[in-house]
């Protein structure tokens, strides 16, 4: 039930790439993680147990490329809180962070992110537990063909 | 005499014609137009065939080009026309690093300076190949330099601080970005890149105990919002407000910090060491204070639940009772699955443990259902607050050993609730400690198939079944979830660098005696160590640019001591180990395990794997073809000629193998008994007899009495004298002063291991040690076997795991009592598996993968 949340180190990567193995079909190599951690260390969180093993992460970023007629804005990657340890309220405390970070360094409006259509438990953790909202579908967006919800959550008051 | 860049070789002067084509060449490479520029190439070797430069250039345009081989022949041709030239050298290093040769790399590119010392790119790559090699010493000279040619470039600055950091020189570092500060001019407002340099600025200040400063500094950039990262603004102030002793302040900043992120550890614990309290050595005094802080916090914050669990810890007796009651309660209600894994850690204390019990015993009592009929028994109380109960109570038991106990818990959980996997995962884990390893994988896949689209109970259970020797069966899980276009579902799970899979898969081959696949697979957790060391290459440039200097810090530490994961240390452990056995039974060489012939499944792996290669083939030939795509200059991964492991296992060198797999561990003094016994038997059949004895000597001060340490005692003493006759490694007087310290020649063995039997007889492990060590001495088939029965006296502490090693060891003897032993292991360890006579195992293997779900009949319309 006490599980500590803190800003990540490089130290914990390789435990949130195994937490994201274990749990989601999206993997990355530990190339990814990096460039996630070096370019926005601020951004990502972990949730670790009392023993240090990482059992739930945010893996976050700014957008990069955003329109001219677009605001900056923050990119959730990946989030993921193994089974094991759910009914924590590990993914809102997880994303407050992250979102506070994003907002207060980089000052970014409204953060997105990607879900699968048919990842029915993970829409239902992003709309009704978190307060994002579906924006768009993005035909074919995985790689296996499948199409996304692309979701949004509004960062300023 | 002019600078060796300005002459000009016979060989590499050009018609102007030529001379501004080559130019336009150098051009067209940086924009990576490599078509034309292999055209334009093409015109100049018309004229001047033997042109190094424009050789070298066409080489490596057709590298990037995917004309690998054919690029690499060119580009060593033109070296040989001309090798004074920097465009030459510079290409050839650009190759090198592109197959991470980073020391040849680093030579090359050194080379190509001493014809060109001030080529910027040449020095930038120089500095982070020196960096990926941990050369600070030249970094810094290199770093220097770069500053002294573009002292207007503000990141050369940040590379020169870093690289005295890194050199160790901490207060040339400062002074590099004292200096930088006191010129930087136009900083814009909420600039994160400033903001992170400020922030380095501090730790670094911090690093070298220059606290005040370090707090002036942050202070007051953060103050004039320069430096804008909230949180790490707060922890480093609170952290830093802590080391200068500024009590009242510490105690805010903390404070604050809890009040932005409850559910953060490390700040209650700041905040409860600025009040004074040692976390580690406690009076009773501060005991008290301790728990009457967090109590505060957890009135302050209602949802924070690291204080009321903190709270547990140092709180004792009825106080103790009273603040686990609601946590508990709490806990079940909600139905939260890892309340118990959270609260273990407190069985340290037997107290503790007992009133646990009898809160939760007493919960599970007042919730039961009455009878089937009325469920009402606790209104108010919901039913899943009983079937948590269960839950918690059956883990707890399986925590203290009562299997039985908890399985009994578990089905009658499982009547309440067939459908929560959580119960069968429980119930796979009770399943296998007690040694059923089929039952457990059974019990995983029911898990599983509650829930088809969930990865964790999936991954779950296929590494069940590997640890029940299932691998096909485990593959076909891994499938499930694995990218439908690899060539297998191992080989997603390698590119994915799943260590969990590669470890277990690894383990389970390995076991079943299938050693080519194990090390296989041992051999991939060590491709993935290598791959995050190359990783870091590309950061040696990027993080300056980004500026993001403490994390990028963290990055290099961590790279330096990455091995040390237990993956990595178990992977190569094993597959030294491995070779090892080989060496010492060449005939493990050509035996495939217990299922030589290859199932189906893998048939049909071999075939896809085969197909996916071809394809790969021809993707590569049509991209060769035709495109000006920019296929970089990393060589592509080989084509693996060894799929299945057979090559490696057979290989003559396989003992040199094993050494550089453990030698970053020796590198890193990891203390580990494993570890440094697996050293010793390597060295020992290399001949290296110091290093061998020097390791021995590393495990007798970890753990003197060690079974592994005694057996290889023995051997070593017994042995010596012909070791110390035998050419062609003549043995130095250090090792034999190391071995006389370890266990003096004049040991009378036999008497030796009798007293290491007396001294620790009550440990399983030290009863097989000693019989190993009597088969040394030369004892009689018979002594020893009855040495090992003495496992069986019910004064031993014995466990499976041990057993199984034994049984295999009496086996391995040929001892003809290896049966009756089996069979007695087979009465007492009544729930495992493991000692049932090997005509049952077919039996086992399949139930293993089934289910005991009754779905289908839950699908039929009501009766």
């Amino acid at each position: 039930m006490s599980m500590n949340i803190r800003p990540i180190k490089v130290d914990d990567l390789l435990g949130m790439q195994a937490c994201n193995l274990q749990n989601l079909p999206e993997n990355y190599t530990m190339r990814y993680y990096l460039y996630h951690a070096l370019t926005w260390p601020s951004l990502s969180y972990v949730a670790e147990d009392p023993k240090g093993r990482i059992v739930g992460y945010i893996l976050a970023k700014m957008e990069e490329d955003v329109g001219a007629d677009d605001q900056p804005h923050g990119h959730v990657t990946s989030i993921s809180v193994l089974r094991s340890y759910r009914r924590l309220g590990l993914a809102k405390k997880l994303m407050v962070q992250s979102q506070e970070a994003m907002a207060t360094i980089y000052r970014a409006a409204y953060v997105s992110l990607h879900v699968r259509r048919s990842n029915r438990a993970a829409l239902s953790l992003y709309r009704d537990t978190l307060g994002f909202t579906v924006k768009d579908i993005e035909k074919k967006y995985y790689a296996d063909g499948e199409d996304a919800y692309a979701m949004k959550l509004s960062l300023t008051p | 005499m002019p600078p060796a860049s300005m002459q000009i070789s016979a060989k590499r002067a050009l018609a102007s014609k030529e001379a501004t084509l080559f130019k336009e060449l150098l051009t067209l490479y940086e924009t990576r137009q490599l078509k034309k520029g292999l055209k334009t190439a093409d015109s100049i070797l018309k004229k001047f065939p033997e042109h190094g430069e424009t050789l070298c250039m066409k080489g490596l345009l057709l590298t990037h080009m995917g004309r690998r081989e054919e690029g690499i022949d060119l580009v060593k041709k033109g070296m040989r026309f001309d090798l004074t030239s920097h465009i030459c050298w510079h290409v050839f290093g650009l190759i090198q690093k592109g197959e991470k040769n980073y020391e040849e790399a680093l030579k090359s590119y050194t080379q190509a300076l001493r014809f060109d010392k001030e080529n910027l790119n040449i020095l930038r790559d120089s500095a982070h190949l020196q960096t990926q090699l941990r050369l600070f010493e030249a970094l810094v000279e290199t770093r220097h330099t770069l500053l002294r040619l573009r002292p207007n470039l503000r990141q050369n600055w940040v590379a020169l601080a870093v690289a005295y950091h890194l050199n160790g020189e901490v207060d040339e570092a400062r002074k590099v970005l004292e200096r930088y500060e006191s010129i930087l001019k136009g900083v814009p407002d909420y600039d994160v890149e400033h903001s992170e340099l400020l922030l380095y600025h501090v730790s670094l200040l911090e690093e070298v105990g220059e606290f005040s400063e370090a707090l002036n500094l942050l202070d007051t950039n953060a103050k004039a919002r320069v430096i804008i990262d909230r949180t790490a603004i707060m922890e480093r102030r609170a952290s830093l407000l802590t080391k200068v002793g500024n009590v009242g302040e510490a105690e805010d900043a903390w404070n604050a910090l809890i009040q932005q992120n409850s559910d953060c550890r490390d700040y209650y614990k700041g905040y409860l060491s600025i009040k004074g309290v040692d976390l580690g050595a406690m009076s009773e005094e501060a005991r008290q204070e301790t728990v009457r802080i967090l109590r505060t916090f957890s009135e302050q914050l209602p949802k924070a639940t690291v204080p009321r669990r903190l709270s547990l810890e140092y709180s004792k007796g009825d106080e103790f009772r009273e603040l686990a009651e609601p946590y508990l309660f709490s806990g079940l209600s909600k139905g939260i699955p890892s309340l118990f894994v959270d609260l273990k850690d407190l069985y340290r204390d037997q107290d503790k443990q007992r009133t646990i019990e009898e809160i939760v015993e007493g919960y599970n009592q007042l919730y039961t259902p009455e009878d089937e009929a009325s469920s009402s028994s606790s209104p108010s109380e919901p039913p899943t607050t009983y079937l948590w109960s269960l839950y918690f109570l059956a883990q707890h038991y399986l925590h203290i050993r009562r299997y039985s106990r908890a399985l009994s818990l578990l089905d009658l959980a499982i009547s309440h609730t067939p459908t929560l996997p959580e119960l069968y995962t429980c119930k796979a884990r009770v399943l296998k400690r007690s040694g059923d390893i089929y039952g457990a994988a059974r019990s995983l896949n029911d898990a599983r198939l509650l829930d088809l689209q969930d990865r964790f109970l999936n991954t779950k259970c296929a590494k069940y079944r590997l640890r029940a020797g299932l691998s096909d069966e485990a593959q076909e899980i891994f499938g499930l979830f694995t990218k439908k276009d690899a060539s297998n579902p191992a080989s997603d799970l390698e590119d994915m660098q799943s260590l969990m899979f590669l470890t277990e898969d690894g383990d389970s081959h390995n076991r079943s005696g299938r050693l080519a696949m194990a090390l296989k697979r041992y051999v991939g957790v060590q491709k993935a160590f290598n791959e995050f060391e190359d990783d870091q290459y590309d950061f040696h440039g990027y993080s300056l640019r980004k500026f993001t200097i403490n994390i990028y810090m963290n990055l290099v530490s961590w790279e330096d001591r990455a091995r040390l994961n237990p993956a990595y240390v178990h992977a190569a452990i094993e597959a030294a180990r491995i070779f090892v056995r080989v060496h010492d039974d060449p005939a493990l060489k050509n035996h495939q395990g217990s299922s030589g012939q290859l199932t189906d499944a893998e048939k049909k792996a071999k075939k896809k794997a085969k197909k996916a290669a071809q394809k790969v083939q021809e993707d590569q030939k049509k991209a060769a073809n035709s495109a000006n795509e920019d296929k970089g200059l990393e060589a592509p991964a080989p084509k693996d000629d060894d799929p299945d492991g057979t090559k490696l296992l057979a290989s003559s060198d396989g003992l040199e193998t094993a050494a550089k797999l453990l030698q970053p561990l020796v590198n890193l003094e990891l203390p580990s008994v494993r570890l440094w016994v697996t050293i010793y038997d390597v060295a020992v059949r290399r001949k290296r007899y110091l290093q061998a004895v020097k390791a021995l000597l590393h495990v007798s001060a970890l753990d003197p009495g060690d079974p592994e340490l005694h057996v290889r005692l023995v051997d070593i003493r017994k042995f010596w004298p012909t070791l110390l006759q035998s050419p062609p490694a003549p043995i130095g007087p250090t090792a034999s002063e190391v071995l006389e310290e370890l266990i003096p020649s004049s040991t009378n063995l036999e008497t030796y291991n009798a007293q290491y039997l007396q001294r620790g007889g009550s440990s399983a492990s030290v009863v097989l040690a000693a019989a190993k060590a009597s088969r040394i001495l030369g004892s009689p088939e018979d002594e020893i076997s009855s040495t090992v029965f003495n496992l069986l006296n019910p004064d031993v502490d014995l466990s499976i795991e041990v057993s199984v090693e034994a049984l295999a060891y009496l086996t391995a003897i040929k001892s003809p009592r290896a049966d009756e032993f089996r069979s007695r292991l087979d009465s007492r360890f009544e729930l495992s598996t493991a000692f049932k006579p090997s005509s049952e195992f077919e039996t086992y293997r399949k139930q293993a993968t089934g289910s005991s779900l009754n779905m289908e009949d839950g699908e039929k319309a009501p009766q």
